[in-house]
């Protein structure tokens, strides 16, 4: 084993100009897959919160006794989909509706009742964020006694929905697509360095070698530079990070907030590996011994 | 152990081994010789597998040839030392590491590899080229490499297809010698070669091959 590697390492050294070219070529398309990575990952930080922040308005009817209130209340308290609920009371509606006019609040002038209802708004927990359920639940709470409407963004719901399923659709193809082609790369590597080789190969069947012992330099190969490749493209991408935090973020303050998904540090190397290998595996195919 | 039972060879209509029968016991030394062209070369690949026979059997020490399949013919290589007529060394390899690798096909440990190899390279008087390339060495040190590669893993059977022709009479001799004591701690050998000089007065059995036909037997 020790000596696949050694053997997989001159080459590496041997036929640097090649090798050099691919591992540039998986470090950059790694990279892209790295952004890629890096502004989905940002994009879920911002919009994960979006869903805490949609919320339901529940109108009650005029004149409801405490004791109506409170059933309501109770009643809501119990549902499955509910995170969180506040009563506002026909008072606090109107104080509410007054600071919001500020300066035009003569419009409410004369008005000697109060004709806002008292309602409660309800957050939803995360799952239950989308038009489907969000239309459902409004429908079984507007049927309770003492409901008198409710009121939701119907398509906040369906956008905060709709942004996370394409944004995960997006970054999947984009993905697939990068690493498709890194396997490519690395199988036309070891494609050409296997038939550079060939004569050697003949010699090592003839001398009894198992295909296992002839491959294994090559899958090694093809693994280091899909390894240094990941290196390079993870380099790269943190070059960008700091680029645009600590550069273009006087510009653009909101920059600043960006994070670098740790795991990248990791991930990008192993998958350059694993593609790597696999590349190198279908260049090498079956050998005819 | 070597057996060919009417064993014959065709490249596409030109009939380059006809009709042969050999039967060598385990342990036995053999000459074998003939004219350029007389199909000594394609008679050892048949032994190895670099050739299939299109009729007849070959059994070596106990594998039947004919009936084996793909994935046992490294096996059956590993149990065959085969000095090339064109030597077949790895240019990118230096000389050490070219011999060091039959041992290391095997999965021989490194340690030990060393040794042997070291030990090979001195039987062939060439240990000071350990380091050197192939293509800075003679015809004659290629050859020697060559044989040493051939002889380091201790194989069952040896097979070797001119294994003196860029050696000067002197150096053929040594290896002959060496030849000889390889087979009297039990290896089986087969040495193809149109130079009666190696096995005149050797006492082995010579089989005289022409016109890929077997045409006689003699002792050297
Ligand atoms: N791959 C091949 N395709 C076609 N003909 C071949 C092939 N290999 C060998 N031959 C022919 O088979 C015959 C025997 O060749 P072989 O190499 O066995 O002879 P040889 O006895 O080893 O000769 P020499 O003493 O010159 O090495 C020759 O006529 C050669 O031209
Ligand atoms: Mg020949």
């Amino acid at each position: 084993m020790s000596y696949s590697f050694k053997v997989a390492f001159k080459s590496l050294y041997r036929e640097k100009w090649i090798n050099l070219l691919s591992i540039f070529t998986v470090g950059s398309s790694l990279l892209i897959i790295t952004l890629t990575v890096f502004f989905l990952y940002n994009l879920e930080l911002i919009t994960g919160h979006l869903p805490e922040r949609f919320s339901m308005m529940i109108y009650l009817k005029d004149n409801l006794a405490q004791e109506e209130v409170q059933n309501v209340l109770s009643t809501l308290r119990k549902r499955p989909d509910v995170a969180k609920l506040k009563y506002i009371s026909k008072d606090e509606a109107l104080k509410e509706l007054k600071e919001t006019l500020h300066d035009t609040n003569y419009i409410l002038e004369g008005l000697d009742d109060n004709p806002l209802a008292a309602s409660f708004e309800m957050r939803l927990k995360k799952d239950f964020v989308n038009a489907a359920s969000a239309a459902k639940i409004a429908g079984e709470i507007k049927k309770m006694p003492g409901i008198d409407s409710v009121y939701y963004g119907e398509k906040i719901a369906e956008a905060i929905n709709l942004l996370k399923r394409s944004v995960e659709n997006i970054s999947l193809i984009i993905f697939l697509t990068i690493a498709l082609g890194v396997v490519f790369v690395t199988y036309s590597t070891v494609k050409i360095l296997f038939y550079r080789r060939k004569e050697e190969i003949e010699i090592l069947k003839l001398l009894g070698a198992t295909g296992g012992f002839i491959r294994a330099p090559f899958l090694i190969e093809g693994g280091a530079i899909g390894l240094m490749g990941g290196v390079l493209g993870t380099i790269g991408a943190f070059a960008f990070y700091i680029a645009v935090t600590y550069r273009l973020s006087i510009v653009i303050p909101i920059l600043k907030t960006l994070v670098f998904p740790p795991g990248l540090l990791i991930a990008l190397p192993l998958t350059g590996i694993i593609l790597g290998i696999i590349g190198s595996a279908i260049a090498i195919g079956r050998l005819r011994l | 152990m070597i057996i060919f039972q009417n064993v014959s060879k065709y490249y596409d209509f030109h009939t380059v081994l006809r009709n042969i029968n050999i039967s060598i016991q385990k342990g036995e030394m053999a000459f074998l010789t003939g004219p350029s062209g007389a199909g000594k070369s394609t008679l050892l690949k048949l032994m190895y597998m670099a050739e299939i026979p299109d009729e007849g059997n070959i059994l070596i020490e106990d594998l039947d040839i004919g009936s084996m399949k793909m994935s046992q013919i490294p096996l059956l290589r590993r149990n065959i030392g085969v000095v090339f007529q064109d030597f077949k060394l790895i240019r990118n390899l230096n000389i050490f590491d070219n011999v060091a690798l039959a041992l290391r096909i095997r999965g021989v440990a490194e340690k030990e590899t060393k040794a042997l190899t070291s030990e090979a390279l001195k039987k062939v008087n060439l240990r000071h080229l350990a380091d050197s390339y192939p293509k800075s060495l003679s015809g004659g040190e290629q050859q020697r490499i060559s044989i040493a590669r051939a002889i380091v893993a201790e194989p069952l059977v040896l097979l070797a297809d001119e294994p003196t022709g860029n050696l000067d009479p002197g150096t053929a001799l040594d290896i002959i010698r060496l030849f000889r004591d390889l087979n009297s701690q039990g290896t089986t050998i087969m040495i193809a070669t149109h130079n009666r000089e190696l096995f005149r007065g050797t006492g082995k059995r010579v089989l005289k091959l022409d016109g890929g036909s077997l045409v006689g037997e003699e002792l050297g």
